[in-house]
């Protein structure tokens, strides 16, 4: 299974930068047997998506998981929180929760979206 | 005139930047800059949307939230974003053979790119962004300020007295700007701030249309009511009452705006609100209408929506009470080593004890509070501990003065990290002040207050107490700021509201706790006079009501108001939650009616009458407890808190002087004496 996800960042100063991951590029974590793909969040350097300019966000701070054939967002218990939209107040994430492409969602101050993603066969 | 270039927008924008501690150049500066120019297009374009650029600028901000001081990266760079945009406004300028990108191509930009943060603001706010592509295109800036060529005259009923400012009088052509004519029917009383007419505007031909209702008000509090109707209001309407259905005017150049709402059916005779239909005509038949009319085609929507609510009445009822604390800004140094300091989330049990020792001039440092207002003329920021429609944000609300605006930029819904001031005055001296203005004949720092054979327990020392109780009640949509002066009568006995200013998801009895106040306020007070004594005698008569017992009155009319008041008991019994248990209605009615005391819009009468009847309202809340019959001073597991102690200076001491016998009658000796 070859699978590509595309990010976008929808704030703060790397506003409209875009991300792209592929498993075939060994981009994430990609677990043969469960058949599931992580994308880490965080401050760290070695985090798939490192967002060094935003102080609100943990070191490790969220996954974006495929798994089940659907995208997943998963907040690590993080200090400042994940969030997704919600009418004018912002819902904070507690453990797992769907996500779909073009839904936006906030980690520590920066607001993001999945751009793209699709299954490469 | 002249577009801006786009030096000039980014030298604003980088300034934006720094102000709002981002250090970088992000859409969201270059859309607040170029809504920073007078007549520009932006601002003018939004205008034509019903809003206005003050607005935008801080949803924008409160979007994007203040940075932190500190720097992660040196200089202010631009966005990727921000760098795609200004690309496609270079090509833009090419196009247009123009040296350089202005305000339009920039707007054109943002606009074409759609995923901006700007854009998402706009979008929530119902902006028509594919409107707003094609005018900005085309749009040529023209001064806003020419004057409009529309009559405007006043009705026989426009009290010549209430005079309408030149601003009003502005705002009030632009929204009729489709007439040459319009009449100003009658100004409704009873408002604080907001200027509320009834219009009709006249055709070239002579031709009157439906009148219509029209308020004018700060631009923050209209666009605010035009959002949440839009929102939260519109769906839940029956279909026959007032609505909005144009946008509001904010005139660019004003900081007030209007909005107009519609008579849905409307025709006959020009409507008129309650308060000045219950001074004119009386309120025969209003309790009948008010059940008919008014909850009957409301409630499904709204009061029978009863959601299960388990509550402490301040987060419901604390925002109505005068701020808790009123600070002077003042410079940090000035400070001592440990000053009291009150942050958000507020720790209440501290809060409460402190406040007891709290004195003018105290220092005091203000932490995570959210901006509500800003008060420009008078150099005031509203604080409270959250923001947003509900209650308990608005709750602990802290009035900040002597704030420099010109050197700071403030927004509403920003989270303010430290606030350093010197205390000016607490919620207790606020009451202890509105009750001298009633010129007391009894001791109001007592703990009881003599009302005919009752000792009612003071209001001024237990509200506290009220605050803190649980309530077991239900949550509907409620109007907010349901009075007299709010509710319109239509032909054929229709009731309307108007004023979507409060609306919002809240406790279901708040609504008929203010209506009970302001009819007994505003309706049966100014009929049967101002004094004391006469406050107590219709405070005998809700006492009445509560145990269903005759009224202890012979004026027929003063009976027909009363009976209106019963009228809303009995709708308040259809809201109770736990049938029979009328607490959670008297702690709605003690605070809504201690909050009374300080309007200023309120007839003395009225606020004397509000004074006793919150201590009645106490005292139903604690006899519900205690059934027994004792003395609810009498029971231990009520706190009471000592007299209070006046020591402010500046303050004068509370009238002690009592009337003399023959004045100091009590309802039961003048029964007695008819009876005779």
């Amino acid at each position: 299974m070859k699978l590509m996800l595309d990010l976008m960042i929808m704030s703060g100063v790397d506003d409209g930068l875009q991300l792209h991951y592929r498993t075939d590029n060994s981009d994430g974590q990609w677990e043969t047997e469960a058949n599931r793909w992580l994308i880490s969040i965080g401050r760290r350097e070695d985090s798939d998506l490192c967002l060094r300019n935003d102080s609100f966000v943990s070191r490790l701070h969220a996954y974006l998981r495929w798994e089940q054939e659907r995208w997943w967002l998963q907040d690590l218990k993080s200090t400042n929180g994940t969030f997704v939209e919600a009418g004018d107040e912002d819902a904070r994430v507690t453990g797992t929760i769907p996500i779909e492409p073009g839904e936006m969602f906030r980690v520590g101050h920066t607001w993001m979206r999945i751009q793209n993603e699709s299954t490469l066969t | 005139m002249a577009l801006i270039p786009i030096r000039d927008i980014l030298a604003n924008a980088r300034q934006e930047s720094v102000q709002l501690q981002h250090h970088y150049l992000g859409v969201e500066h270059l859309f607040i800059a170029m809504l920073q120019i007078r007549g520009g297009i932006t601002a003018s374009l939004l205008e034509e949307q019903g809003l206005h650029a003050e607005y935008v600028m801080d949803a924008v901000r409160r979007r994007a939230e203040k940075g932190t001081a500190q720097r992660l990266w040196v200089g202010i760079p631009y966005t990727p974003r921000t760098l795609i945009i200004l690309d496609i406004a270079n090509d833009l300028a090419a196009d247009a053979e123009l040296p350089e990108s202005t305000e339009r191509e920039i707007l054109s930009a943002i606009l074409a790119e759609r995923d901006s943060l700007p854009i998402r603001v706009l979008k929530r706010l119902n902006v028509d962004i594919e409107k707003l592509i094609k005018s900005a295109q085309t749009y040529t800036p023209i001064r806003d300020s020419q004057p409009l060529d529309i009559r405007v005259e006043f009705g026989d009923l426009f009290d010549p007295h209430e005079s309408i400012d030149g601003e009003q009088l502005f705002v009030l052509r632009r929204i009729f700007n489709e007439y040459t004519r319009i009449r100003v029917d009658r100004r409704l009383t009873g408002f604080r701030n907001a200027l509320i007419l009834v219009v009709t505007p006249i055709q070239a031909d002579g031709r009157e249309d439906s009148a219509v209702v029209v308020k004018i008000d700060q631009s923050d509090n209209i666009l605010d009511e035009y959002q949440r109707y839009e929102s939260f209001v519109k769906m839940a309407l029956p279909l026959q009452t007032a609505r909005l259905e144009d946008r509001p005017v904010a005139p660019e150049s004003s900081r007030l705006a209007g909005l107009k709402y519609t008579l849905v059916a409307s025709g006959g005779a020009p409507p008129l609100d309650l308060r000045t239909r219950v001074q004119m005509l009386g309120t025969g038949g209003l309790g009948g209408m008010l059940h008919r009319e008014l909850y009957e085609q409301f409630r499904r929507a709204w009061w029978q929506q009863k959601r299960p609510y388990r509550f402490q009445a301040w987060q419901e009822y604390d925002w109505l009470m005068p701020p808790v604390l009123t600070i002077d800004v003042c410079e940090p140094e000035e400070l001592p080593a440990n000053p009291f300091s009150l942050r958000v989330p507020v720790n209440r049990a501290r809060l409460n004890t402190k406040m007891k020792f709290l004195q003018c001039g105290d220092p005091i440092v203000i932490e995570n509070f959210v901006v509500q207002r800003i008060d420009r003329d008078n150099g005031v920021l509203k604080l409270a501990a959250g923001y947003g429609a509900e209650a308990d944000k608005r709750a602990y609300r802290i009035d900040v003065r002597g704030c420099n605006f010109e050197k700071q930029t403030y927004y509403r819904g920003q989270t303010l990290d430290r606030v350093v001031g010197k205390v000016w005055k607490t919620r207790l001296e606020m009451m202890a002040d509105a009750m001298v203005e009633l010129e007391p004949d009894f001791d109001f720092s007592a703990r009881t207050i003599p009302c005919g054979d009752l000792q009612l327990p003071n209001p001024i020392l237990l509200y506290e107490d009220m605050l803190e109780r649980y309530v077991n009640g239900s949550m509907s949509k409620i109007h907010g700021d349901m009075h007299l002066g709010n509710i319109i009568a239509g032909p054929n006995q229709s009731l309307w509201l108007i004023d979507f200013g409060q609306t919002r998801d809240g406790h279901t009895l708040f609504d008929w706790a203010s209506l009970e106040i302001s009819m007994l306020g505003d309706g049966v007070m100014p009929l049967a006079g101002v004094r004391w004594d006469i406050a107590r005698q219709i405070l005998a008569c809700v006492a009445a009501i509560s145990n269903r017992q005759p009224m202890p009155l012979e004026n027929i009319s003063l009976l027909s108001a009363m009976s209106t008041v019963s009228t809303i008991r009995d709708i308040a019994r259809e809201c109770l939650t736990t049938p029979d248990d009328w607490s959670e209605y008297f702690i709605a009615v003690a605070l809504c009616a201690l909050r009374a005391i300080t309007w200023k819009s309120m007839p003395l009468g009225g606020r004397r009458l509000m004074f006793l009847l919150s201590g009645l309202a106490i005292h139903e809340v604690l006899n519900q407890e205690n059934p027994s019959g004792e003395k609810p001073s009498a029971d231990p597991s009520v706190p009471m808190t000592d007299r209070f102690v006046f020591s402010v200076p500046g303050l004068t001491p509370p009238k002690t002087e009592l009337l003399s016998d023959e004045e100091n009658f009590t309802l039961r000796d003048k029964r007695r004496d008819k009876k005779l």
